[in-house]
């Protein structure tokens, strides 16, 4: 039995046939094909399918698709628009913040989320914020930076 | 144009070799772009499910699928019926040594035993995955359990249950007449350690446990396989080797090679975990039987309940002798890798890797791959390394304690130079530890003395040795219309492999890397390669694209005389521009527009036995100990290492810093739990704790650079090494700290609280 979900994602208003037992990331890869958020482990423990619901960080995979209807999901596919890359995900390729660039699209909705509550965070609070990221090629420094450079520049925009 | 700056002067010429550029293929990584075989729908996809053994050790009666067929949504159901009975001691073509196919075979689908939890023994094709889930449940499958030997001391007990019929130990003389969990021994030996124990003025002892660790990648194995009508099967797989992947499955499947394509996908993650199969065959065949697509998708709990091979727990006991002056005069080491449930490596390898950086006269390795009835292990970042290097390191750190000898002094005064005897017998290449060593003795880490914490702080030294391989690397580079340089080459990219080519052809050819367009070939459309591993592809893809790039200008030179006039020795060639004595020129975007109809320029490289580039690498870690608790924290963290020559700097940093990172995992948290009757107690991410960005401290690195002779650009190997001395560095930092030694590995608080109260360790 397939049930119908109205849902926002990206902006963008959709209509799709679920089934009951997916998960909000089964919705987003198999029925949006909105492959860009990724499924590491299924239970909550490795980020990789992070996605913002209402402005706030959440693993995908823990919610239901049919909890998605009226809230404003946004994955990483809904961060640049065009080849206008966010500020965290240009800091990234300027700082090799990305190595298998498997972790990579729930680091930059984590990172994103940071820096929209909190646009000066301290290398502590960078840390803190995608500790539930697990990243297993790049030892985190250069991500870490990544996000620090991002900060600074989105900083720098806003005093202009 | 060389490909072999050997001067330094030579060196500052390089343009785009050795600079800080970003990946090229990083913008589709953090905009979600990128593919990776999880991402691969096709229209009529089936999905599969493999059932798994439930038990660690036990006979297959029978297996009757007949249910699980019937269930409506069941497209095919595959036993290891449907599969070729590959012999004991088959290989397909791997370097010279070949890949134990049998193995392979074994992982795939269980014939007649399981010896793990996890081992494969059915797979169902279905129209969606909970279906392909609920046919599992309906397949029976009659198990006469057997004793299960878990634990590696145990299962080289005389009495231990015995896994394998036919193994008999290697390396044995005379040949033993009755199996054994023993699969080989392998002895290193030289001079006369007892005699120079004996003598000795000071002893270094260690006797150390490692547990089973993963390869921690992200992305669990996927694979899409796709049977056309007319039998010819592609293959999109998350894996290190799309050669190896079409060998092994041809081999599996009884298919020609020439019937199966293997397309690598972007990797998430392998590490040494994805060369082997994980599914492939098994999709091949399931497709094969239902005329559909078909994808399988590992679930992170299959990834680490026997589903796919971590690296190999050790058992290491060493003993390091030295003279009054602090020279080395002996190290004897025995070396037990717990390989799970077939066959493993060699350990010849990690006993050279663990003995290679001393000058000592008289060694005695002696190295055991022994059988458990865990999962078969798979390869893991140098594999090995970090396990000897844990004790061996250890070892070497309490004979500079009993000398009162500085660590680094002591390294400095043994260390390996070129042209010392390797533990073969062979002299060692060009290598540069004593200016490592130097390095470390200026830097700050070493320098500047630790400040006090709340809890006691120590600094531990360790080194490294990788030897790495290089085998065979193949690679193209088409001239597009416009005059650019199109690479296609045959290794694949784990590693940012893409970025450095480019970088490589851009030098080549005087360009800039914008120019250079570098994508990994399918097993159809690219010469053969092997595998991505042994730190082996930057330096023979470098090799193989300096080559063809050479080849493609000879060509393009013919063209450009024939248009210039001139004979093409009369011609110069500089940063995309040919140039006759006339002054005549013609750049290759006009040259390959005048002459697009003469047919393409494709130039050809293949590199094979190149000589190897080995990896050094020394660390300095600070350490704080909660002694309340065992909590360790890792302050500081410096990783020194010699790269022959940085392709691309940052790219290198992520390696070493990854690295480390992986080595601290392992070092103090990483270890799978087994039960007695050999199931993972951990078998997720949150209890297999693997490092977040909370426990791993900023990591410096510090690269250097002795160039290998007669290799292009003079690179070395790069990715294995840095994992080698983090967990010694570590032990041995806490050992500073705490004045006591944590013999079991991970280090967890429990363990280091146990040591802490002078328990026995779990």
């Amino acid at each position: 039995m397939k049930t119908l979900i109205r849902c926002t994602v990206n902006g963008e208003e959709h209509t799709v046939l679920a089934d009951p037992r997916d998960t909000l990331l089964d919705l987003l890869r198999d029925r949006l094909g909105l492959t860009g958020t990724k499924e590491g482990c299924g239970n909550g423990n490795c980020g990789t399918c992070t996605v913002l619901v209402d402005g706030e960080p959440v693993n995908a995979c823990l919610m239901l698709a049919v909890e998605a209807p009226g809230h404003e999901i946004v994955t990483v596919e809904g961060l640049s628009e065009g080849n206008k890359l966010h500020p965290v995900q240009e800091a990234l390729v300027k700082h090799g913040g990305t190595q298998c660039g498997f972790c990579t699209p729930g680091i930059v909705v984590s990172a994103k989320a940071l820096l929209d509550r909190n646009p000066r965070p301290t290398e502590d609070e960078i840390r803190h914020a995608i500790a539930g990221n697990l990243c297993r090629c790049t030892g985190y420094d250069k991500i870490v930076a990544a996000i620090a450079a991002a900060a600074a520049e989105m900083a720098e925009g806003v005093g202009r | 144009m060389t490909g072999q700056p050997s001067t330094a002067e030579e060196q500052q010429k390089l343009k785009v070799i050795g600079k800080r550029l970003p990946r090229v293929d990083a913008r589709e990584r953090v905009t979600g772009k990128a593919l990776y075989a999880a991402d691969l729908n096709l229209p009529g996809m089936a999905h599969a499910k493999l059932l798994r053994s439930p038990h660690a050790h036990a006979r297959i009666r029978r297996i009757d699928t007949s249910r699980a067929e019937a269930l409506k949504g069941v497209l095919a159901v595959v036993t290891a019926g449907d599969f070729v009975d590959v012999p004991f001691g088959a290989t397909v073509t791997m370097g010279d040594a070949g890949f134990d196919v049998w193995v392979v075979a074994q992982t795939n689908m269980a014939r007649e035993k399981v010896f793990w939890v996890g081992q494969p023994v059915a797979g169902v094709a279905a129209i969606d995955e909970h279906i392909a889930e609920e046919a599992l449940k309906l397949i029976e499958v009659d198990y006469e359990p057997l004793p299960p030997v878990v634990d590696l001391a145990k299962a080289i007990e005389p009495d231990a249950p015995v896994l394998h019929s036919n193994v008999i130990t290697k390396g044995v003389e005379p040949a033993p007449r009755a199996p054994s969990n023993v699969c080989s021994r392998t002895l290193i030996a030289r001079g006369d350690t007892e005699t120079a124990v004996r003598e000795a003025v000071a002893i270094g002892e260690a006797q150390v446990r490692v547990d089973t660790a993963h390869q921690g990648y992200l992305e669990p194995q996927v694979v899409v396989a796709q049977v056309d009508p007319n039998g010819f099967a592609t293959v999109w797989a998350s894996t290190q080797g799309q050669f190896t992947c079409e060998l092994m499955i041809a081999r599996i499947l009884g298919l020609p090679q020439s019937k199966i394509r293997v397309v690598p996908m972007e990797v998430g993650g392998a590490f040494g975990g994805k060369i082997a199969l994980h599914g492939e065959a098994a999709a091949v065949r399931l497709s094969e039987k239902c005329g559909r697509p078909v994808k399988l998708v590992l679930t992170r709990e299959e990834v680490l309940q026997g589903g796919s091979g971590p690296a190999a727990g050790a058992m290491i006991d060493v003993r390091v002798a030295s003279d009054s002056n602090g020279k080395l005069t002996a190290i004897e080491a025995t070396y037990h890798l717990d390989a799970g449930g077939l066959p493993g490596m060699s350990p010849s390898l990690v006993m050279q890797a663990s003995a290679a950086l001393y000058q000592c006269p008289n060694l005695k390795l002696e190295g055991y791959d022994v059988v458990t009835n865990k999962p078969r292990t798979e390869a893991y970042r140098g594999p090995g390394g970090i396990q000897a290097a844990f004790a061996v390191e250890q070892a070497m750190d309490i004979l500079c304690q009993r000398l009162g000898m500085d660590p680094l002094e002591f390294r400095k005064r043994n260390a390996s130079v070129t042209g010392s005897l390797m533990p073969i017998g062979t002299p060692f290449p060009t290598i540069g530890l004593t200016d490592i060593l130097e390095a470390v003795g200026r830097h700050p880490c070493w320098t500047e003395p630790l400040q006090p914490g709340k809890h006691p702080r120590g600094r531990g030294l360790s080194i490294g040795y990788w030897r790495g391989t290089s085998m065979t690397s193949a690679a193209h580079v088409t001239i597009a219309g416009d005059g650019r340089p199109m690479v296609t080459m045959g290794p694949v990219d784990i590693s940012g492999t893409r970025t450095a080519m480019a970088q490589v052809v851009a030098e080549e050819f005087g360009l800039s890397i914008e120019d250079v367009l570098v994508t990994t070939g399918d097993s159809k459309s690219v010469g053969y390669s092997d595998i991505a591993a042994g730190s082996r592809v930057a330096r023979t893809t470098t090799a193989a694209l300096v080559e063809a790039c050479a080849d493609a200008l000879r060509q393009l030179s013919a063209r450009a005389a024939e248009k210039l006039q001139c004979k093409p020795e009369d011609l110069d060639y500089a940063a995309g521009v040919f140039r006759a004595r006339t002054g005549a020129v013609i750049s290759l975007p006009e040259l390959m527009q005048a002459t697009l109809g003469e047919g393409a320029i494709v130039g050809r490289g293949v590199s094979t036995r190149l000589p190897l580039g080995v990896e050094i690498g020394a660390h300095v870690c600070d350490v704080e100990v909660d002694p309340g608790t065992g909590q360790v924290t890792v302050l500081r963290y410096t990783a020194f290492q010699d790269v022959g020559r940085a392709l691309n700097p940052p790219a290198i940093e992520g390696q070493i810093q990854g690295s480390v990172a992986q080595g601290l995992g392992w070092a103090l948290t990483e270890g799978f739990d087994y039960g007695p009757d050999g199931r993972l107690r951990n078998a997720s991410l949150l209890d297999y704790r693997i490092p977040t960005a909370l426990d791993v401290p900023p990591i410096e690195c510090v690269i250097l650079e002795t160039p290998v002779p007669n290799v292009p650009y003079g690179v070395r190997g790069v990715g294995e090494v840095p994992i080698v001395p983090v967990a010694a560095a570590v032990a041995n930092a806490i050992a500073r700290a705490i004045g006591v030694r944590v013999w079991h590995m991970p280090m967890t608080p429990e363990r280091v609280l146990r040591a802490i109260k002078g328990g026995t360790l779990a």
